[in-house]
């Protein structure tokens, strides 16, 4: 940790004033939870981690007995917020919905001095809430059906093949990075601000192909408006059974995006374990199920520790992709 | 067309049920409140409703969380008019005429022209919307980023050839606008640009922060160092109807701004924000009352709420053909969709005609209560400027630092906010309009995005900019342009124009 202890200690005092100022009641009973629960979502609210995040809060909030508040405090790739929560105090009452983003990439992405957290020394990593795959979507027109016309292309395209992604240093951006290495093909990023602009772009023939997140690219796949060439998957999607995996098709290409619950390092052991056994039994609950199974998440089962030791592998994981894909701010 | 019809008929027994009813004027009567205050925007109102709307059928929740979005448009320039204070992008350039306007002791009439602009615009908008929403989609997707670019290069050469006063200041606030935009993470390569290490610059400099800071605090420091001239302008604040020349100059205006609204708020990204600029250039240009911009003429009202009405419905089309989002509003109606269970998408007409239509023609009908909510209340709202300084500023500067905290709350937002409030007294001291500024600063950045991307596309070939003929129209009118400034006999007409 690279901040001050003493900024740490008052903004803690601060976040525990204004709680008691906004339910009134002393912030320093016993049974947790005492007070409504914040749950801070890194990024601005209409996308993929505040959507997971409002899908379980309700229920989540209703088996604990106290509300689930969700804060969307977006900024320096999910950074913002999860530095906040780091810096809370580790009662229980103020949660961050961590991601691939906020635990995986961006530390290893933006320049050092901005990065004023330890991915998984300064959590207490609570539970895995939901996990989808990428998938790669290519233009009707263009002729890409699977990999080895999508290779084909590639190969026969002077200057690379295009491919869209939704932003610089996102996950899917080093997928593509990734499938260049693995298939040995010149493939050509083009970023877009947000998966929006980008399925326009392929919607519209701009640019042939993308490496989309599968909630933003779902409907879009099901509407028919353009054509799904692999999922970055082990095995296919059940949502989505006709289409291939990358590794059913020869390249060992499996990524997916997590969203979980994390809290401050330091969090009491009975407040972590009460919080993985509430999320998973909302997570079993058939309505949540099938909200994320609309858009390809799958519900998370991991116990506390489990969940720890895979935001650790994660990191683990992009650090070195980070750094190939040239893509490291500053 | 007897499709449309029976689908409109279809819709209008959605939306006419009471229960539909009730939250249609929920939404627009809180989406005018929020339009009102401050920094306040639809964003963060419709967040922190969301929840409100789960326990709702899909088509309800979305006709209320419309309506606080185009209610918004309404509220929007109240303030922007009264007191100098764009809680919205799309209400910047109301603030140029419409504040002069309330400083001749036209508010009554500044707002009147606004609310009935906006619901002409709206019901044009929505009857766009119904009759050619998928064919319109198809035109902006025939957009490719060298068109995006020209199109705005041609914005940025026009705002600054109609610029008043120095022309040399406001090309040097475009400029300053647009370095301004350019902080924040770059989109090819995921750089940090002059963000000096701070966490919270990462995503650029706030919109708000500047608009609030420069317009609205900036105006405060300024009014504080006259003496209260407040009895003078409420003495005049008069009437509320328009005079008949008013009314006369005011109509081809509206209609203007409705038709570049429509269209320019189908684009992806653009939205309310382009439209309202877009049609104050072209009043600037092709309007009766041209010589009067820059002290209070109508049409600088009249046009621009128009088209940002306008554009607020049409910027619906991608969302309901594409199920893709232009705007940050519009990504929330997604997320609010999903939660309830439907999956936005290029099949959501068919899948859905109750939402669709329902949602249509609920606009109708949110268009007509805001008219009926808004003209009587505009009496109400001239009645504060005669509230004190002592009381209204205070109370102003309060609801702006919640409003600017609102938006990611975060603290940082409102020191950047003061900051900006410095800023801009510093510039109305020194003659330099913020407007031009905020230009930039909108238009700058989406400006080199869509370069780059063309760039990127072409591999380097610069040719692609002249090869495709949307692109290289905008190119040859932009060119126009700037020789009719270079021209001296032409530059001396138009200083005298705009000195009149």
């Amino acid at each position: 940790m690279r901040f001050k202890a003493g900024t740490v200690r008052r903004r803690g005092v601060i976040a525990g004033l204004s709680a008691i100022a906004m339910v009134g009641a002393p912030a320093f009973a016993q049974a947790w939870p005492s007070q409504p629960i914040r749950l801070i979502v890194p990024f601005a609210p209409g996308g993929t981690t505040d959507l997971v995040a409002r899908l379980i809060a309700q229920g989540l909030g209703e088996r604990l007995g106290q509300p689930v508040i969700i804060e969307n405090r977006a900024g320096a790739g999910a950074m913002v917020g999860s530095e906040f929560v780091a810096r809370a105090a580790p009662d229980g009452h103020t949660l961050v919905m961590s991601n691939i983003a906020s635990h995986a990439i961006s530390p290893s992405l933006y320049p050092a001095n901005t990065v004023r957290y330890d991915a998984v020394r300064d959590f207490t990593h609570v539970a895995l809430v939901t996990s989808n795959p990428s998938v790669w979507v290519a233009h009707r027109g263009a002729g890409i059906t699977d990999l080895a016309t999508l290779r084909a292309r590639a190969t026969a395209a002077p200057q690379g093949l295009d491919v869209a992604s939704s932003g610089a240093g996102s996950s899917n951006h080093l997928l593509i990075v990734q499938l260049a290495q693995l298939a040995g093909i010149d493939l050509h990023h083009v970023p877009f601000r947000g998966a929006g602009p980008a399925m326009t772009a392929v919607i519209a023939g701009q640019v042939p192909l993308m490496s989309d997140s599968l909630p933003s690219a779902a409907a879009h796949i099901r509407g028919g408006s353009v054509r799904a060439i692999a999922m970055c998957s082990a095995e296919r999607h059940p949502s989505f059974p006709e289409v291939a995996t990358f590794r059913e098709q020869g390249v060992d290409l499996v990524c997916d995006s997590w969203f979980g619950l994390s809290g401050p390092a330091g969090l009491p052991a009975a407040i972590v374990a009460k919080l993985n056994a509430e999320v998973r039994a909302v997570l079993a609950t058939a309505d949540v199920r099938a909200r994320y199974a609309e858009f390809g998440g799958t519900p998370g089962t991991l116990d506390a520790a489990g969940f720890t030791r895979f935001v650790a592998e994660e990191f683990a994981r992009w650090a070195p992709v980070v750094r190939a894909s040239g893509a490291e701010a500053g | 067309m007897e499709l449309l019809l029976t689908n409109l008929g279809h819709g209008f027994a959605v939306a006419l049920t009471v229960n539909n009813i009730l939250f249609c004027l929920l939404g627009c009567l809180i989406g005018t409140a929020i339009g009102v205050l401050p920094g306040i925007g639809p964003v963060a109102t419709i967040s922190l409703l969301l929840p409100i709307t789960f326990g709702q059928p899909a088509t309800t929740a979305i006709i209320m969380l419309a309506g606080i979005y185009y209610g918004a448009q309404y509220g929007g320039s109240t303030t922007a008019i009264l007191l100098n204070l764009p809680g919205e992008v799309s209400s910047v350039v109301t603030t140029l005429e419409g504040y002069k306007m309330a400083r001749n002791g036209r508010a009554g009439a500044a707002l009147t022209i606004a609310a009935l602009g906006s619901f002409f615009a709206g019901t044009v908008a929505t009857v766009l919307v119904a009759a050619s929403g998928p064919l319109l989609t198809s035109v902006a997707l025939s957009f490719g980023p060298a068109d995006y670019f020209s199109l705005m290069l041609l914005g940025l050469i026009i705002s600054a050839v109609l610029a008043q006063g120095s022309v040399l200041k406001s090309v040097g606030m475009v400029v300053l606008g647009v370095a301004l935009g350019l902080v924040g993470t770059d989109v090819q390569t995921g750089q940090q640009r002059f963000t000096f290490g701070v966490p919270e610059l990462s995503d650029g400099v706030g919109f708000v922060s500047i608009a609030m800071g420069m317009f609205g605090i900036a105006e405060i420091i300024l009014n504080l160092e006259r003496p209260e001239q407040r009895s003078v302008l409420a003495a005049k604040v008069g009437s509320l109807f328009l005079t008949k020349e008013e009314f006369s100059r005011a109509t081809p205006a509206v209609l203007r701004g409705t038709v570049v609204g429509s269209l320019l708020g189908i684009l992806p990204g653009g939205g309310a924000a382009l439209a309202s600029f877009g049609s104050y250039m072209m009043e600037r240009k092709m309007s009766r009352g041209r010589a009067e911009f820059g002290n209070g003429a109508i049409e600088g009202v009249a046009g621009p709420e128009s088209a940002n009405n306008a554009a607020s419905q049409t910027s619906f089309i991608p969302l309901l053909t594409l199920g893709i989002p232009a705007n940050a509003v519009m990504a929330l109606m997604v997320g609010a969709l999903i939660i309830q269970g439907i999956q936005p998408g290029p099949r959501m007409v068919e899948a859905q005609p109750d939402l669709f239509w329902g949602l249509i023609a609920s606009m109708w009908i949110g268009n007509l209560m805001l008219l009926v909510i808004n003209l009587p209340m505009i009496g109400m709202w001239v009645k504060l400027l005669q509230v004190p300084y002592k009381y209204l500023y205070p109370s102003i500067l309060v609801f702006c630092a919640i409003g600017v905290y609102s938006l990611s709350n975060n603290v940082f937002d409102v020191y950047q906010t003061v900051l900006f409030g410095f800023v801009g007294y510093i510039f109305s001291k020194l003659k330099m309009e913020p407007a031009p500024l905020l230009i930039g600063f909108v238009l700058g950045p989406m400006m080199e995005e869509h370069l780059r991307r063309a760039m990127l596309l072409s591999r380097g070939d610069v040719m692609v900019f002249v090869e495709r003929p949307i692109s290289a129209s905008m190119l040859a009118i932009a060119a126009a342009a700037m020789i009719a400034m270079l021209l001296p006999s032409l530059r001396k007409g138009k200083d005298k124009a705009l000195a009149e």
